[in-house]
């Protein structure tokens, strides 16, 4: 059996009385890439830092590549590729000075060819100091810090952030061709389109608890669904009967068009629908932003099937 | 890396902090020689040695006091030659040293966040510690021997009237070093315990600024006398230091010395770092 390369289990943090994660567990397979994601405070940093061995966890154990993470030990951090959310570096010293230190600490040899490489990819010029750089040529140096010594683990906090759409587009086949190596990637993001792009699962996360963890295509379907009902000319938009449709709602009304939202199976709706003279029936796609708004649209304590069954997995 | 490995000591960053670190301690170290020249220009010549007298008497008796008390007036160009190992302006270089390299290398690479770019790399907290600890200690010995260095220059250069006893100089010198490189202990300790770089400033400076006060005042006002034994200066300077090696206030100061630097490191390893 294939071990996993992250393996979280039962992971909790409190910073004094203040909650910063409880009880969360995940693990991510080599070669998968596997979405983090929550709104600020909700405690992704938290998890990498534990992951990192930078924080001690309050309980719980972390295990990176087989090897029980001790906090402040290092462990397994030369196979690591880290990229922190808040990406600061020495200013004076050239970018390739502050990469080549990095990457020489622990002994590790041979990057300077990957780092030139990447470097070119990026179109980042090493050769200046990072105090003279913009804000995206220095997420670009972070993005080289992760990648020089082609870890077997990538953990990632907010890869993007900063860079235009080409840039950004360039990181993400660095993390597909980095999946595809067979590195496991922990990828945490605000941007949801690109994580429901590259990521095949993920995990979201509501002030320290995981709430979902499945298949990105499963968490789309998890969130309201979409109808856009196009009537036929001249007929009135007709008044939905809410008590005999629960959890079905119209979110907008254009002349001749109605945008229904509704949970659950799709066959009510369309029965009372079938009632009137409808022209066409379109369903746009549920994008992950929608999916996630509804995460955090909920009242805490009645997340969803999803975070009950997490809990019923842990007991 | 098995289970079991530690990763090997980070050379790399031991340069790395030494080079940021080297312009400033050779700056330092310049002053403290050419203070010791300048001294020494000063105190080989009779005449100028009753003028440098007539114009400490002027002081106030503090300062007087700071900068060696009645031991001066005995006109000993031995005596006159320690001026440069206590002047205030001296005990500043060696106070901004001792503050700024392990503030700045551990509470400073934690505020500016580099300290978790390193700590991201196979490296320990202990290794880090140790790395900051030998360049705040190794630094402050070799400014002090530096200081040395520069009153043996000034007897090559001066002719004397009276013969200069450098094996006493290089007893103060090591004293001196040991006592400085216990201070950079203390500060060690401020930075590996507080998150905030300006916090662990505050409190090293204010524990050798009370140190060196309480050292002077004690010194000065005979009603207090009984203060000196609460600084680590009573340790070098109420000792047979100038007959002889004092081996036993040298232990206690190298025991307090390596206390210090072990409960800042386990402070350092245990506590979380506000990355």
């Amino acid at each position: 059996m294939d071990m996993a390369s992250v393996e979280i289990r039962s992971l909790t943090k409190w910073y004094g009385r203040s909650r910063g994660i409880e009880e969360i567990s995940f693990s991510i397979e080599p070669g998968e890439i596997f979405g983090y994601l929550g709104p600020n405070g909700a405690g992704k940093t938290t998890t990498i830092r534990c992951l990192m061995g930078l924080l001690r966890p309050s309980s719980g154990e972390v295990r990176v590549l087989g090897q029980r993470v001790a906090p402040g030990q290092g462990t397994q951090h030369e196979r690591i590729g880290y990229l922190p959310g808040e990406f600061r570096i020495w200013g004076r010293p050239k970018a390739r000075s502050s990469l080549g230190m990095l990457a020489a600490l622990g002994g590790d040899r041979g990057t300077a060819a990957r780092r030139k490489a990447l470097a070119e990819r990026l179109e980042l010029n090493l050769h200046r100091p990072v105090g003279d750089l913009s804000k995206g040529n220095r997420q670009k140096v972070a993005v080289v810090l992760a990648f020089q010594h082609q870890p077997d683990v990538l953990v990632l906090d907010e890869p993007t952030a900063g860079l235009d759409p080409l840039m950004r587009q360039i990181v993400l086949d660095l993390i597909c061709e980095a999946a595809h190596a067979g590195a496991a990637v922990l990828l945490s993001s605000h941007d949801l389109s690109e994580v429901s792009a590259i990521c095949g699962r993920a995990a979201i996360l509501r002030e320290g608890r995981l709430v979902e963890m499945a298949p990105i295509s499963e968490i789309l379907q998890q969130g309201e669904h979409r109808l856009k009902v196009w009537f036929t000319d001249g007929a009135l938009l007709p008044e939905m009967p809410s008590a005999d449709l629960p959890g079905v709602r119209i979110v907008e009304r254009e002349p001749g068009i109605l945008h229904i939202a509704y949970q659950g199976t799709a066959d009510p709706i369309l029965k009372w629908v079938g009632q009137f003279p409808v022209d066409r029936i379109t369903t746009p796609q549920t994008s992950l932003q929608e999916a996630f708004i509804q995460y955090y649209q909920q009242q805490p304590g009645s997340i969803n099937r999803a975070g009950d069954d997490l809990r019923g997995q842990r007991s | 890396m098995t289970g079991s490995s530690r990763p090997p000591f980070p050379l790399r960053l031991l340069w790395f902090w030494f080079l940021r670190l080297l312009p400033a301690w050779l700056g330092i170290a310049a002053v403290i020689f050419l203070m010791q020249i300048a001294i020494a220009a000063i105190v080989h010549d009779n005449a100028n040695v009753r003028t440098f007298l007539g114009f400490l008497r002027l002081l106030p008796s503090i300062v007087r006091t700071a900068l060696g008390g009645d031991m001066l007036e005995s006109g000993s160009m031995t005596a006159l030659l320690t001026v440069g190992y206590q002047h205030p302006f001296v005990m500043f270089l060696y106070m901004v040293f001792a503050v700024g390299t392990p503030t700045g290398l551990l509470a400073g690479e934690v505020q500016r966040g580099t300290m978790e770019l390193i700590l991201s790399r196979p490296i320990t907290r202990v290794q880090v510690y140790v790395c900051a600890a030998i360049l705040t200690l190794v630094g402050m010995f070799c400014l002090v021997m530096v200081m040395f260095l520069g009153t043996v220059s000034a007897v090559h250069i001066y002719t004397f009237s009276e013969p200069i006893d450098l094996n006493l100089f290089f007893r103060l010198a090591m004293n001196g070093g040991l006592l400085a490189s216990t201070f950079g202990a203390f500060a060690l300790l401020s930075a590996a315990s507080l998150g905030r770089l300006y916090s662990a400033i505050g409190v090293a400076v204010g524990f050798l600024t009370l140190n060196y006060f309480i050292a002077i005042v004690a010194a000065w006002w005979p009603r207090l006398e009984f203060m000196r034994k609460a600084t680590l200066f009573y340790l070098m300077y109420y000792s047979d230091l100038w007959q002889q090696w004092p081996l036993g206030n040298m232990a206690k100061l190298a025991a307090i010395l390596i206390g210090t630097v072990i409960v800042g490191g386990i402070i350092w390893r245990r506590r979380d770092l506000p990355l």
